[in-house]
Protein backbone atom coordinates (compact mmCIF):
# COMPACT_ATOMS: atom_id res chain seq x y z
CA UNK A 1 0.00 0.00 0.00
CA UNK A 2 1.92 3.43 -1.51
CA UNK A 3 -0.03 5.53 1.20
CA UNK A 4 1.05 3.24 4.07
CA UNK A 5 4.16 2.90 2.75
CA UNK A 6 4.90 6.44 2.02
CA UNK A 7 3.11 7.64 5.64
CA UNK A 8 5.89 5.09 7.35
CA UNK A 9 8.80 7.28 5.49
CA UNK A 10 7.75 10.19 5.85
CA UNK A 11 7.25 9.43 9.64
CA UNK A 12 10.51 7.85 10.23
CA UNK A 13 11.80 11.62 8.81
CA UNK A 14 10.11 13.98 10.90
CA UNK A 15 11.02 11.63 14.44
CA UNK A 16 14.49 11.49 13.18
CA UNK A 17 14.63 15.59 12.89
CA UNK A 18 12.79 15.88 16.28
CA UNK A 19 15.28 13.21 17.81
CA UNK A 20 17.78 15.78 16.25
CA UNK A 21 16.18 18.84 17.79
CA UNK A 22 17.29 18.82 22.00
CA UNK A 23 15.78 22.17 22.29
CA UNK A 24 12.48 20.99 21.25
CA UNK A 25 13.06 17.28 23.26
CA UNK A 26 14.00 19.36 26.43
CA UNK A 27 11.11 21.86 26.23
CA UNK A 28 8.35 19.17 24.89
CA UNK A 29 9.25 16.93 28.53
CA UNK A 30 9.92 20.00 30.81
CA UNK A 31 6.74 21.79 29.90
CA UNK A 32 4.05 19.37 31.28
CA UNK A 33 6.43 19.02 34.25
CA UNK A 34 6.20 22.64 34.92
CA UNK A 35 2.47 22.49 34.68
CA UNK A 36 2.18 20.18 36.67
CA UNK A 37 4.84 21.22 39.55
CA UNK A 38 3.58 24.84 39.05
CA UNK A 39 0.00 24.41 39.38
CA UNK A 40 -0.60 22.15 41.54
CA UNK A 41 0.36 23.50 44.62
CA UNK A 42 -1.63 26.33 43.47
CA UNK A 43 -5.37 24.24 43.21
CA UNK A 44 -4.45 21.99 46.23
CA UNK A 45 -5.81 24.48 48.43
CA UNK A 46 -9.28 24.83 46.13
CA UNK A 47 -10.64 20.95 46.43
CA UNK A 48 -13.86 20.93 47.94
CA UNK A 49 -14.30 24.63 46.84
CA UNK A 50 -17.55 25.80 44.80
CA UNK A 51 -17.41 23.75 41.16
CA UNK A 52 -14.55 21.57 42.20
CA UNK A 53 -14.55 17.74 43.32
CA UNK A 54 -13.49 16.85 46.63
CA UNK A 55 -9.70 14.38 46.63
CA UNK A 56 -7.01 14.73 45.18
CA UNK A 57 -6.22 17.77 42.54
CA UNK A 58 -4.43 15.68 40.02
CA UNK A 59 -7.43 13.29 39.19
CA UNK A 60 -9.12 16.78 38.13
CA UNK A 61 -6.11 18.41 37.37
CA UNK A 62 -3.87 15.81 35.44
CA UNK A 63 -6.63 14.85 32.42
CA UNK A 64 -6.80 18.25 31.64
CA UNK A 65 -3.25 18.84 31.30
CA UNK A 66 -2.89 15.34 28.85
CA UNK A 67 -5.94 17.04 26.76
CA UNK A 68 -3.87 20.37 26.66
CA UNK A 69 -0.38 18.81 26.00
CA UNK A 70 -2.77 16.67 22.84
CA UNK A 71 -3.46 19.98 21.38
CA UNK A 72 0.18 21.81 22.05
CA UNK A 73 1.65 19.28 20.34
CA UNK A 74 -0.69 19.49 17.28
CA UNK A 75 0.86 22.86 16.56
CA UNK A 76 4.51 21.69 15.97
CA UNK A 77 4.33 20.36 12.43
CA UNK A 78 2.76 23.49 11.67
CA UNK A 79 6.02 25.25 12.35
CA UNK A 80 7.71 22.68 11.20
CA UNK A 81 5.98 22.77 7.88
CA UNK A 82 6.53 26.71 7.33
CA UNK A 83 10.31 25.71 7.79
CA UNK A 84 10.22 22.60 5.49
CA UNK A 85 7.90 25.24 2.81
CA UNK A 86 10.78 27.44 3.42
CA UNK A 87 13.47 25.07 2.73
CA UNK A 88 11.69 23.87 -0.70
CA UNK A 89 11.23 20.33 1.34
CA UNK A 90 7.27 20.56 0.60
CA UNK A 91 7.61 21.60 -2.99
CA UNK A 92 9.99 18.48 -3.39
CA UNK A 93 7.70 15.79 -1.81
CA UNK A 94 4.94 17.34 -4.14
CA UNK A 95 6.82 16.81 -6.59
CA UNK A 96 7.55 12.95 -5.86
CA UNK A 97 4.54 10.34 -6.58
CA UNK A 98 4.23 10.63 -2.62
CA UNK A 99 0.84 10.24 -1.52
CA UNK A 100 -0.34 13.33 -0.78
CA UNK A 101 -1.99 11.87 2.92
CA UNK A 102 1.37 10.42 3.61
CA UNK A 103 2.31 13.74 3.05
CA UNK A 104 0.08 14.84 5.89
CA UNK A 105 0.23 11.88 7.97
CA UNK A 106 3.76 11.77 8.56
CA UNK A 107 4.46 14.79 10.65
CA UNK A 108 1.14 14.01 11.98
CA UNK A 109 1.96 10.63 13.75
CA UNK A 110 5.80 11.21 14.82
CA UNK A 111 4.47 14.46 16.58
CA UNK A 112 1.50 12.02 17.79
CA UNK A 113 4.17 9.23 19.19
CA UNK A 114 5.97 12.06 21.08
CA UNK A 115 2.95 13.10 23.04
CA UNK A 116 2.12 9.79 23.68
CA UNK A 117 5.54 9.44 25.56
CA UNK A 118 5.50 12.89 27.35
CA UNK A 119 1.47 11.40 28.65
CA UNK A 120 3.25 8.50 29.53
CA UNK A 121 6.20 10.55 31.78
CA UNK A 122 3.40 12.80 33.06
CA UNK A 123 1.09 9.88 33.86
CA UNK A 124 3.82 8.05 35.48
CA UNK A 125 5.18 11.22 37.52
CA UNK A 126 1.36 12.41 38.80
CA UNK A 127 1.35 8.60 39.55
CA UNK A 128 3.80 9.31 42.34
CA UNK A 129 1.85 12.02 43.80
CA UNK A 130 -1.31 10.28 44.14
CA UNK A 131 -3.04 10.59 40.70
CA UNK A 132 -5.41 7.20 40.71
CA UNK A 133 -4.63 5.33 37.92
CA UNK A 134 -7.12 3.42 35.83
CA UNK A 135 -5.51 1.54 32.51
CA UNK A 136 -8.92 1.01 30.46
CA UNK A 137 -10.00 4.21 31.06
CA UNK A 138 -6.19 5.80 30.05
CA UNK A 139 -6.37 3.65 26.85
CA UNK A 140 -9.79 4.58 25.53
CA UNK A 141 -8.41 8.55 26.29
CA UNK A 142 -5.39 7.94 24.39
CA UNK A 143 -7.85 7.36 21.81
CA UNK A 144 -9.50 10.53 22.30
CA UNK A 145 -5.86 12.26 22.83
CA UNK A 146 -4.89 11.19 19.06
CA UNK A 147 -7.68 12.40 17.95
CA UNK A 148 -7.63 15.82 19.37
CA UNK A 149 -3.35 15.98 18.29
CA UNK A 150 -4.89 15.06 14.76
CA UNK A 151 -7.05 17.40 14.51
CA UNK A 152 -4.95 20.36 15.75
CA UNK A 153 -1.60 19.23 13.90
CA UNK A 154 -3.72 18.72 10.25
CA UNK A 155 -5.62 22.29 11.07
CA UNK A 156 -1.92 23.74 11.93
CA UNK A 157 0.01 22.07 9.29
CA UNK A 158 -2.64 23.71 6.56
CA UNK A 159 -2.35 27.30 8.22
CA UNK A 160 0.95 27.03 7.38
CA UNK A 161 0.76 25.68 4.28
CA UNK A 162 -1.86 28.44 3.49
CA UNK A 163 0.08 30.98 5.00
CA UNK A 164 3.13 30.01 4.23
CA UNK A 165 5.30 32.39 6.64
CA UNK A 166 5.75 31.83 10.27
CA UNK A 167 4.07 35.20 11.45
CA UNK A 168 0.81 33.45 10.19
CA UNK A 169 0.85 30.40 11.69
CA UNK A 170 2.15 32.08 15.24
CA UNK A 171 -0.55 34.50 15.03
CA UNK A 172 -3.26 31.95 14.70
CA UNK A 173 -2.23 29.87 16.86
CA UNK A 174 -1.59 32.05 19.63
CA UNK A 175 -4.78 34.12 18.55
CA UNK A 176 -6.68 30.43 19.37
CA UNK A 177 -4.42 29.27 22.54
CA UNK A 178 -6.25 31.69 24.68
CA UNK A 179 -9.55 31.56 23.99
CA UNK A 180 -9.17 27.59 23.44
CA UNK A 181 -7.72 26.75 27.10
CA UNK A 182 -9.75 29.03 28.96
CA UNK A 183 -13.06 27.56 27.53
CA UNK A 184 -11.98 24.08 27.52
CA UNK A 185 -11.92 24.39 31.16
CA UNK A 186 -8.25 23.27 31.29
CA UNK A 187 -6.96 25.54 34.38
CA UNK A 188 -10.55 26.32 35.92
CA UNK A 189 -13.64 24.59 35.58
CA UNK A 190 -16.00 26.17 32.91
CA UNK A 191 -18.70 25.42 34.99
CA UNK A 192 -17.63 28.38 37.22
CA UNK A 193 -18.00 30.70 34.80
CA UNK A 194 -21.05 32.69 33.65
CA UNK A 195 -24.06 31.01 31.28
CA UNK A 196 -22.58 32.92 28.21
CA UNK A 197 -19.25 31.57 28.65
CA UNK A 198 -20.90 27.99 29.10
CA UNK A 199 -22.88 27.98 26.28
CA UNK A 200 -19.11 29.49 24.12
CA UNK A 201 -17.15 26.47 25.49
CA UNK A 202 -19.57 24.11 23.83
CA UNK A 203 -17.47 25.53 20.29
CA UNK A 204 -14.40 24.31 21.64
CA UNK A 205 -13.40 20.69 20.51
CA UNK A 206 -11.08 21.03 23.99
CA UNK A 207 -13.89 21.52 26.37
CA UNK A 208 -15.45 18.16 24.65
CA UNK A 209 -11.90 16.30 25.29
CA UNK A 210 -11.42 17.81 28.47
CA UNK A 211 -14.61 16.88 29.84
CA UNK A 212 -13.92 12.92 28.65
CA UNK A 213 -10.48 13.12 29.82
CA UNK A 214 -11.71 13.60 33.65
CA UNK A 215 -14.13 11.16 33.11
CA UNK A 216 -12.04 8.53 31.92
CA UNK A 217 -8.98 8.72 33.84
CA UNK A 218 -11.43 8.58 36.73
CA UNK A 219 -12.30 4.63 35.52
CA UNK A 220 -15.74 5.49 33.92
CA UNK A 221 -15.72 3.91 30.33
CA UNK A 222 -19.14 5.12 29.04
CA UNK A 223 -21.52 8.02 30.32
CA UNK A 224 -22.41 11.00 28.66
CA UNK A 225 -18.98 13.30 28.66
CA UNK A 226 -17.48 9.94 26.88
CA UNK A 227 -19.64 9.77 23.52
CA UNK A 228 -20.14 13.82 23.27
CA UNK A 229 -16.32 13.85 22.72
CA UNK A 230 -15.77 11.03 20.57
CA UNK A 231 -19.28 12.27 18.50
CA UNK A 232 -17.57 15.85 18.06
CA UNK A 233 -14.24 14.68 17.45
CA UNK A 234 -14.27 11.77 14.98
CA UNK A 235 -16.10 13.98 12.54
CA UNK A 236 -14.01 17.10 12.95
CA UNK A 237 -10.71 15.07 12.73
CA UNK A 238 -12.26 13.66 9.36
CA UNK A 239 -12.89 16.91 8.32
CA UNK A 240 -10.02 19.11 9.09
CA UNK A 241 -8.48 15.91 7.56
CA UNK A 242 -9.81 16.05 4.56
CA UNK A 243 -9.47 20.30 4.25
CA UNK A 244 -5.75 19.53 5.17
CA UNK A 245 -4.94 16.50 2.10
CA UNK A 246 -6.94 19.11 -0.43
CA UNK A 247 -4.76 22.13 0.64
CA UNK A 248 -1.75 19.77 -0.04
CA UNK A 249 -2.85 18.34 -2.64
CA UNK A 250 -3.56 22.05 -4.64
CA UNK A 251 -1.23 24.18 -5.04
CA UNK A 252 0.63 26.11 -2.25
CA UNK A 253 2.24 29.27 -2.68
CA UNK B 1 13.54 12.55 -31.69
CA UNK B 2 10.09 12.74 -30.58
CA UNK B 3 9.39 15.98 -28.17
CA UNK B 4 9.53 15.27 -24.80
CA UNK B 5 7.96 17.94 -24.11
CA UNK B 6 5.64 19.57 -25.60
CA UNK B 7 3.50 23.12 -24.70
CA UNK B 8 1.24 25.08 -26.26
CA UNK B 9 -0.59 28.39 -25.34
CA UNK B 10 0.27 28.16 -21.55
CA UNK B 11 -1.43 30.34 -19.38
CA UNK B 12 -1.36 31.63 -15.57
CA UNK B 13 -2.41 34.05 -13.28
CA UNK B 14 -1.14 34.57 -10.29
CA UNK B 15 -2.70 36.81 -7.04
CA UNK B 16 0.08 39.71 -6.93
CA UNK B 17 0.01 42.59 -4.46
CA UNK B 18 -1.49 45.19 -6.50
CA UNK B 19 -4.09 42.67 -7.62
CA UNK B 20 -4.22 39.45 -10.47
CA UNK B 21 -0.84 39.30 -12.69
CA UNK B 22 -0.94 37.44 -16.02
CA UNK B 23 2.46 35.73 -15.32
CA UNK B 24 2.65 33.46 -18.15
CA UNK B 25 0.50 34.34 -21.69
CA UNK B 26 0.54 31.92 -24.22
CA UNK B 27 3.93 30.61 -24.12
CA UNK B 28 4.62 27.45 -26.34
CA UNK B 29 7.56 25.50 -27.08
CA UNK B 30 8.89 22.23 -27.71
CA UNK B 31 11.61 20.03 -26.37
CA UNK B 32 12.81 17.37 -28.07
CA UNK B 33 14.16 13.84 -26.22
CA UNK B 34 18.11 14.05 -25.20
CA UNK B 35 18.61 17.94 -25.24
CA UNK B 36 19.75 20.41 -22.97
CA UNK B 37 16.66 22.96 -23.01
CA UNK B 38 17.46 26.76 -21.80
CA UNK B 39 14.60 29.15 -20.43
CA UNK B 40 16.22 32.38 -20.64
CA UNK B 41 14.83 35.59 -19.31
CA UNK B 42 15.47 38.08 -16.27
CA UNK B 43 13.74 37.94 -13.00
CA UNK B 44 10.02 37.84 -12.86
CA UNK B 45 9.83 37.28 -16.42
CA UNK B 46 7.83 33.84 -15.76
CA UNK B 47 10.22 31.40 -15.92
CA UNK B 48 10.00 29.74 -12.53
CA UNK B 49 5.89 29.92 -13.17
CA UNK B 50 6.27 28.06 -16.14
CA UNK B 51 8.03 25.55 -14.94
CA UNK B 52 5.89 24.87 -11.65
CA UNK B 53 2.91 24.61 -13.90
CA UNK B 54 4.95 21.66 -15.80
CA UNK B 55 6.61 20.17 -12.74
CA UNK B 56 2.57 19.81 -11.86
CA UNK B 57 3.09 22.31 -8.42
CA UNK B 58 0.93 24.66 -10.07
CA UNK B 59 -2.42 24.34 -11.86
CA UNK B 60 -2.58 25.50 -15.20
CA UNK B 61 -5.10 28.29 -16.12
CA UNK B 62 -4.98 27.55 -20.25
CA UNK B 63 -3.23 26.09 -22.73
CA UNK B 64 -1.75 22.93 -23.16
CA UNK B 65 1.57 21.07 -21.66
CA UNK B 66 2.26 17.70 -22.04
CA UNK B 67 5.74 15.92 -20.53
CA UNK B 68 6.88 12.38 -21.47
CA UNK B 69 3.74 12.15 -23.44
CA UNK B 70 1.45 12.69 -20.53
CA UNK B 71 -0.95 15.36 -20.40
CA UNK B 72 0.18 17.07 -17.00
CA UNK B 73 -3.27 18.75 -16.41
CA UNK B 74 -5.06 14.69 -17.12
CA UNK B 75 -2.30 12.61 -15.28
CA UNK B 76 -0.26 14.66 -12.94
CA UNK B 77 0.76 11.63 -11.25
CA UNK B 78 2.22 9.55 -14.17
CA UNK B 79 4.27 12.70 -15.03
CA UNK B 80 5.68 13.19 -11.57
CA UNK B 81 6.73 9.29 -11.99
CA UNK B 82 9.03 10.51 -14.67
CA UNK B 83 10.31 13.86 -13.73
CA UNK B 84 12.68 15.10 -11.66
CA UNK B 85 12.48 18.74 -10.00
CA UNK B 86 15.56 21.22 -8.72
CA UNK B 87 13.78 24.16 -7.30
CA UNK B 88 15.99 27.14 -6.17
CA UNK B 89 16.03 26.44 -2.72
CA UNK B 90 16.85 22.62 -3.09
CA UNK B 91 14.24 21.55 -0.46
CA UNK B 92 17.00 19.16 0.83
CA UNK B 93 16.56 18.12 4.86
CA UNK B 94 19.18 20.24 6.94
CA UNK B 95 19.23 17.82 9.30
CA UNK B 96 19.66 14.71 7.97
CA UNK B 97 22.13 13.62 6.53
CA UNK B 98 23.01 13.51 2.61
CA UNK B 99 22.65 9.86 1.81
CA UNK B 100 19.44 10.03 4.28
CA UNK B 101 17.80 12.76 2.30
CA UNK B 102 18.84 10.18 -1.36
CA UNK B 103 17.30 6.91 0.18
CA UNK B 104 13.94 8.60 1.56
CA UNK B 105 13.42 10.76 -1.82
CA UNK B 106 14.52 7.15 -3.57
CA UNK B 107 11.93 5.14 -1.47
CA UNK B 108 9.13 7.61 -2.04
CA UNK B 109 9.30 6.47 -5.80
CA UNK B 110 8.95 2.97 -4.84
CA UNK B 111 12.10 0.88 -4.96
CA UNK B 112 12.85 -1.39 -2.49
CA UNK B 113 15.73 -0.35 0.41
CA UNK B 114 18.16 -2.33 -1.47
CA UNK B 115 17.95 -0.93 -5.24
CA UNK B 116 17.78 2.16 -3.74
CA UNK B 117 20.45 1.96 -1.63
CA UNK B 118 23.10 0.84 -4.33
CA UNK B 119 21.14 4.15 -6.95
CA UNK B 120 21.93 6.16 -3.82
CA UNK B 121 25.62 4.89 -3.52
CA UNK B 122 26.08 5.54 -7.32
CA UNK B 123 24.78 9.06 -7.32
CA UNK B 124 26.56 10.11 -5.01
CA UNK B 125 29.80 8.63 -6.48
CA UNK B 126 28.65 10.11 -9.82
CA UNK B 127 28.06 13.84 -7.84
CA UNK B 128 31.66 13.20 -6.34
CA UNK B 129 29.49 13.94 -2.73
CA UNK B 130 30.05 10.10 -1.33
CA UNK B 131 32.98 11.67 0.58
CA UNK B 132 30.30 13.71 3.03
CA UNK B 133 27.24 11.40 2.44
CA UNK B 134 27.13 10.81 5.87
CA UNK B 135 27.31 14.27 7.40
CA UNK B 136 24.45 16.21 7.81
CA UNK B 137 23.42 18.80 4.68
CA UNK B 138 23.77 21.62 7.21
CA UNK B 139 27.71 21.11 7.60
CA UNK B 140 27.83 21.35 3.47
CA UNK B 141 28.96 24.15 1.21
CA UNK B 142 27.19 25.96 -1.64
CA UNK B 143 28.15 23.76 -4.14
CA UNK B 144 28.24 20.72 -1.94
CA UNK B 145 24.70 21.49 -1.28
CA UNK B 146 23.95 22.02 -5.14
CA UNK B 147 25.73 19.23 -6.35
CA UNK B 148 23.04 17.00 -3.31
CA UNK B 149 19.91 18.83 -5.14
CA UNK B 150 20.80 17.75 -8.22
CA UNK B 151 21.69 14.60 -6.91
CA UNK B 152 17.89 14.11 -5.44
CA UNK B 153 16.42 15.46 -8.46
CA UNK B 154 17.73 12.23 -10.60
CA UNK B 155 18.32 9.28 -8.52
CA UNK B 156 14.57 8.37 -9.59
CA UNK B 157 16.21 8.44 -13.00
CA UNK B 158 13.60 10.54 -14.77
CA UNK B 159 13.28 10.91 -17.93
CA UNK B 160 13.07 14.56 -17.98
CA UNK B 161 15.17 16.99 -15.02
CA UNK B 162 13.81 19.93 -14.41
CA UNK B 163 16.35 22.82 -13.27
CA UNK B 164 15.42 26.06 -11.78
CA UNK B 165 18.35 28.59 -11.42
CA UNK B 166 20.43 25.70 -11.11
CA UNK B 167 23.80 27.87 -11.00
CA UNK B 168 22.63 31.03 -8.71
CA UNK B 169 24.85 31.71 -5.89
CA UNK B 170 27.75 29.29 -7.15
CA UNK B 171 31.13 30.63 -7.37
CA UNK B 172 32.93 30.27 -10.92
CA UNK B 173 34.27 26.95 -9.87
CA UNK B 174 31.25 25.18 -8.64
CA UNK B 175 29.33 26.44 -11.66
CA UNK B 176 31.73 24.50 -14.22
CA UNK B 177 31.55 21.70 -12.21
CA UNK B 178 27.80 21.86 -12.42
CA UNK B 179 27.65 22.33 -15.70
CA UNK B 180 29.82 19.41 -16.85
CA UNK B 181 27.12 16.93 -14.27
CA UNK B 182 24.36 18.57 -16.52
CA UNK B 183 26.30 18.06 -19.88
CA UNK B 184 26.90 14.29 -18.58
CA UNK B 185 23.34 13.55 -18.00
CA UNK B 186 22.84 14.70 -21.64
CA UNK B 187 25.33 12.08 -22.64
CA UNK B 188 23.52 9.64 -20.59
CA UNK B 189 20.03 10.29 -22.15
CA UNK B 190 18.20 12.27 -19.82
CA UNK B 191 16.43 15.25 -21.11
CA UNK B 192 17.08 18.68 -19.06
CA UNK B 193 14.68 21.85 -18.97
CA UNK B 194 16.39 24.47 -17.36
CA UNK B 195 15.81 28.25 -16.53
CA UNK B 196 18.63 30.80 -16.02
CA UNK B 197 19.05 34.40 -16.05
CA UNK B 198 22.91 33.38 -16.74
CA UNK B 199 23.38 34.28 -20.58
CA UNK B 200 26.76 32.10 -20.83
CA UNK B 201 24.92 29.45 -18.95
CA UNK B 202 22.30 29.20 -21.64
CA UNK B 203 25.09 29.86 -24.22
CA UNK B 204 27.82 26.60 -22.89
CA UNK B 205 25.21 24.66 -21.68
CA UNK B 206 22.18 24.70 -23.70
CA UNK B 207 21.51 22.73 -27.11
CA UNK B 208 18.44 25.15 -27.73
CA UNK B 209 17.04 28.10 -25.50
CA UNK B 210 13.66 30.01 -25.75
CA UNK B 211 13.97 33.60 -24.43
CA UNK B 212 11.05 34.69 -22.39
CA UNK B 213 10.16 38.24 -21.15
CA UNK B 214 6.80 39.61 -19.59
CA UNK B 215 5.29 36.13 -19.81
CA UNK B 216 5.88 35.48 -23.19
CA UNK B 217 8.48 33.65 -25.79
CA UNK B 218 10.36 36.56 -27.52
CA UNK B 219 12.62 34.39 -29.10
CA UNK B 220 13.47 30.77 -29.56
CA UNK B 221 16.66 28.26 -31.52
CA UNK B 222 20.12 27.21 -30.87
CA UNK B 223 21.83 29.81 -29.51
CA UNK B 224 23.86 30.07 -32.74
CA UNK B 225 20.73 30.87 -34.60
CA UNK B 226 19.33 33.50 -32.32
CA UNK B 227 22.79 35.20 -32.47
CA UNK B 228 22.81 35.30 -36.38
CA UNK B 229 19.21 36.14 -36.45
CA UNK B 230 20.52 39.50 -34.48
CA UNK B 231 23.23 41.71 -36.11
CA UNK B 232 25.33 39.16 -36.88
CA UNK B 233 28.99 39.59 -35.86
CA UNK B 234 30.43 43.05 -34.01
CA UNK B 235 33.23 44.54 -36.05
CA UNK B 236 35.34 47.54 -34.51
CA UNK B 237 37.65 49.66 -36.47
CA UNK B 238 39.99 51.96 -34.81
CA UNK B 239 41.41 54.69 -37.04
CA UNK B 240 43.93 57.41 -36.74
CA UNK B 241 41.39 60.20 -35.89
CA UNK B 242 37.45 61.07 -35.14
CA UNK B 243 37.65 62.54 -38.77
CA UNK B 244 39.25 59.64 -40.29
CA UNK B 245 36.54 57.78 -38.59
CA UNK B 246 34.15 59.58 -40.08
CA UNK B 247 35.27 59.39 -43.24
CA UNK B 248 35.39 55.30 -43.30
CA UNK B 249 31.63 55.03 -41.67
CA UNK B 250 30.49 57.50 -44.58
CA UNK B 251 32.39 54.60 -47.49
CA UNK B 252 31.48 52.05 -45.42
CA UNK B 253 27.55 52.38 -44.76
CA UNK B 254 27.56 52.20 -48.87
CA UNK B 255 28.30 48.53 -48.66
CA UNK B 256 25.57 46.24 -48.49
CA UNK B 257 26.68 43.34 -46.34
CA UNK B 258 27.03 46.06 -43.30
CA UNK B 259 24.26 47.40 -40.77
CA UNK B 260 24.00 49.41 -38.02
CA UNK B 261 27.29 51.66 -38.46
CA UNK B 262 28.34 54.14 -36.32
CA UNK B 263 31.85 56.70 -35.70
CA UNK B 264 32.73 57.61 -32.01
CA UNK B 265 35.67 59.41 -31.66
CA UNK B 266 38.53 57.11 -33.43
CA UNK B 267 36.30 54.19 -33.93
CA UNK B 268 33.79 52.91 -36.08
CA UNK B 269 31.75 50.23 -35.26
CA UNK B 270 29.23 47.68 -37.55
CA UNK B 271 27.39 44.59 -37.59
CA UNK B 272 27.98 41.95 -40.39
CA UNK B 273 25.92 38.79 -41.03
CA UNK B 274 29.08 36.70 -41.32
CA UNK B 275 31.96 39.29 -40.02
CA UNK B 276 34.99 36.86 -40.84
CA UNK B 277 33.75 36.67 -44.25
CA UNK B 278 33.34 40.63 -44.68
CA UNK B 279 36.69 41.67 -43.19
CA UNK B 280 38.95 41.24 -46.31
CA UNK B 281 36.57 43.54 -48.69
CA UNK B 282 36.30 46.19 -45.94
CA UNK B 283 39.77 46.07 -44.97
CA UNK B 284 40.38 46.52 -49.11
CA UNK B 285 37.48 49.38 -49.35
CA UNK B 286 39.26 51.59 -46.46
CA UNK B 287 42.37 51.04 -47.80
CA UNK B 288 41.90 51.75 -51.46
CA UNK B 289 40.26 55.55 -49.79
CA UNK B 290 43.40 56.09 -48.05
CA UNK B 291 42.38 55.32 -44.57
CA UNK B 292 44.79 53.88 -42.48
CA UNK B 293 43.48 51.01 -40.14
CA UNK B 294 45.03 51.19 -36.41
CA UNK B 295 43.28 47.87 -35.26
CA UNK B 296 40.56 45.65 -35.94
CA UNK B 297 38.16 43.84 -33.77
CA UNK B 298 35.82 41.15 -34.48
CA UNK B 299 33.46 39.83 -32.15
CA UNK B 300 30.39 37.18 -31.91
CA UNK B 301 27.42 38.73 -30.67
CA UNK B 302 25.86 37.41 -27.43
CA UNK B 303 22.64 36.20 -26.33
CA UNK B 304 22.48 39.39 -24.28
CA UNK B 305 22.27 41.65 -28.31
CA UNK B 306 19.83 39.16 -29.14
CA UNK B 307 17.32 40.24 -25.62
CA UNK B 308 17.87 43.75 -26.44
CA UNK B 309 16.60 43.12 -29.88
CA UNK B 310 13.73 41.66 -28.83
CA UNK B 311 12.55 43.71 -25.89
CA UNK B 312 14.68 46.90 -26.04
CA UNK B 313 16.12 46.13 -22.92
CA UNK B 314 19.99 44.18 -21.59
CA UNK B 315 19.37 41.08 -19.68
CA UNK B 316 22.46 41.78 -17.82
CA UNK B 317 20.71 45.29 -16.27
CA UNK B 318 17.18 43.36 -15.39
CA UNK B 319 14.28 45.99 -15.97
CA UNK B 320 16.61 48.35 -16.67
CA UNK B 321 15.97 50.24 -20.09
CA UNK B 322 19.95 49.43 -22.83
CA UNK B 323 21.93 52.36 -22.29
CA UNK B 324 22.13 54.00 -25.47
CA UNK B 325 25.28 54.49 -27.15
CA UNK B 326 26.63 51.54 -24.41
CA UNK B 327 27.11 48.74 -26.55
CA UNK B 328 25.64 45.66 -25.48
CA UNK B 329 27.92 42.83 -23.66
CA UNK B 330 29.84 41.12 -26.28
CA UNK B 331 30.42 37.56 -26.51
CA UNK B 332 33.84 36.10 -26.30
CA UNK B 333 35.82 38.29 -28.42
CA UNK B 334 38.31 37.25 -31.13
CA UNK B 335 41.13 39.42 -31.79
CA UNK B 336 41.55 39.65 -35.77
CA UNK B 337 44.41 42.33 -35.96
Amino acid sequence: MKPVTDAALLFRRYLTQLLRNPVFLVVGFATPILYLALFTPLLRHLAGAPGLPSGNVLDLFLPGILALLAYATGAGPGFSTVFDLRAGVIERLRVTPASRFAILAGPVLASMLLMFVFDLVLVLAGWGFGFGVHVPGLALLGLLLALMMATTAAFSITVALLSGEINGVAAVINGLNLPVLLLGGVLLPIALGPAWLRVAAHFDPLYYTVAAARVLAAGTLTGPAVWQAFAVLVPLCAAVLGWATTVVRRAVA
Amino acid sequence: MPDVITVTGLRKRLPGRGGAVDAVRGVSLDVARGEIFGFLGPNGAGKTTTLRMLTTLLPIDGGQATVAGLDVRRQPGQVRRRIGYVSQLGGADDLATGRENLMLQGRLYGGSRAAVASRVASVLDVLGLSGFADRRVRTYSGGQRRRLDVALGIVHQPEVLFLDEPSTGLDPQNRAHLWQHIQALREQGTTVFLTTHYLDEADVLCDRIVIIDHGTVVAGGTPRELKQQVAGDAIVVVLRDADAARQAAAALRGQPEVRDVSAEHAVVRLYASDGAAALPGLLRLLDAGGLAVRSLGLSEPSLDDVFLRQTGRSLRDTGQPAQPGQPAAAGPARAVA
